[in-house]
């Protein structure tokens, strides 16, 4: 879900950057919406973008391709608002660090991670209408939540790569590469709601305070 | 009867015409290659081997690479071999910084080698050793925790 630089074309990347900009804007709305003091909310954000950041060192593979740990929907389920900009700050950092993904394509990264981690920000709230107390309701939504996330990462990748691959490039050969690559995101979807679910029944017993995203 | 004599000669005269016109139209290496001659010189070409940070080899990857001064254009297209191998041989006329393009599922890398004069330059890397990630990680790391401590300390009343 990295795209580096130079693989998709100039203006898309400056598309990316201006969607990024717009929801950036959004989520400190939403941030300074939820906390009286938005200090308050940046340990766990802090915490969090460390786990985001690490986790795309860890590969699994699944031939023909390998696929490492997204943790966009974890971001989304822990962290709400603040999901989209720890999102921006881990992918600066593993772009600068790394190389992985790359400071032209910032933007438009940001957008594929962090739009699917708004959007199981939003699925984990219903826990609110099912008793926020419960854990099979709780687990059950931090599940939907990660697994759409990471699926619907992998979507908005390879729409965006198919729609992007330039001509001197074996467009079939490509094509198919893609399709692989993103069908392989389904264990990776798999591995991650599970793992969610886990994080969320851990903090429910320990220490639920963690999970709220009401007022602070 | 002398008639007939002339034209058989006319006749004959016209064919060798032909014959030696079709001779030299011909591309010269289909008629006159009774003999081969074979020669090699030795050149430096270039090896470059793709993998992901994961350490598995992008086989069948795409392969392009650019001449410099045409970073749009490629000068030359290819697959690397399932080892994640790709070779080439760059024009030595045109010198500067030659770039490899490697890319397969939206994941790929560019590789820029510099040739001169004198040849090839150094080898060269784009990536970094386990090593350096391990530091770098930890550094970064260390960082975001030292962050969270920074905010969730107690805040004077």
């Amino acid at each position: 879900m990295h795209i580096p630089d130079g693989i998709i074309p100039a203006s898309v990347a400056v598309s990316g950057y201006a969607a990024t900009g717009g929801l950036t804007w959004l989520s400190l709305l939403g941030i300074k919406k939820q906390f009286t003091n938005p200090r308050n909310g940046i340990p766990k954000a802090a915490l969090l973008t460390a786990a985001f950041f690490a986790a795309s060192l860890i590969h699994i593979p699944i031939p023909p391709v390998s696929v490492h740990l997204v943790l966009s929907g974890l971001m989304g389920v822990m962290l709400g608002w603040f999901a989209f900009p720890a999102i921006l700050v881990g992918l600066l950092l593993q772009a600068v660090m790394f190389q992985h993904g790359g400071l032209t394509t910032l933007g438009i990264n940001a957008c594929l991670m962090g739009l699917p981690a708004l959007v199981a920000a939003s699925i984990f709230r219903l826990r609110y209408l099912f008793g926020k107390e419960k854990p099979l309701p709780n687990a059950i939504l931090a599940f939907i939540a990660a697994f759409l996330a990471v699926a619907m990462g992998a979507l908005m990748a390879a729409l965006l790569l198919i729609y992007a691959i330039p001509v001197y490039i074996d467009i079939s050969a490509e094509r198919t590469a893609v399709l692989a690559l993103s069908l392989a995101h389904l264990p990776i979807a798999l591995i991650e709601g599970v793992f969610t679910a886990m994080v969320v029944l851990f903090l429910l017993k320990v220490q639920p305070a963690l999970l709220e995203s009401e007022k602070l | 009867m002398l008639y007939k004599i002339y034209s058989l000669g006319l006749f004959l005269l016209f064919t060798a015409v032909a014959a030696i016109c079709l001779f030299y139209t011909l591309p010269a290496a289909v008629v006159q290659a009774h003999g081969v001659e074979l020669e090699y010189i030795k050149r430096d070409a270039i090896e470059v081997t793709a993998r992901y940070d994961s350490g598995a080899p992008m086989a069948e990857a795409q392969v392009a690479v650019f001449a410099p001064g045409s970073p749009a254009e490629p000068w030359l297209t290819g697959t690397c071999d399932s080892d994640g191998r790709f070779f080439f041989l760059p024009d030595p006329e045109i010198t500067g910084l030659w770039e490899v393009q490697v890319r397969q599922a939206g994941h790929g890398g560019l590789l820029r080698i510099e040739v001169d004069e004198s040849g090839i330059g150094p080898v060269g890397s784009a990536g970094f050793t386990g090593l350096q990630i391990l530091i770098m990680t930890a550094a970064v790391i260390w960082g975001l925790i030292g962050t969270a401590l920074y905010f969730s300390r107690r805040q004077p009343e």
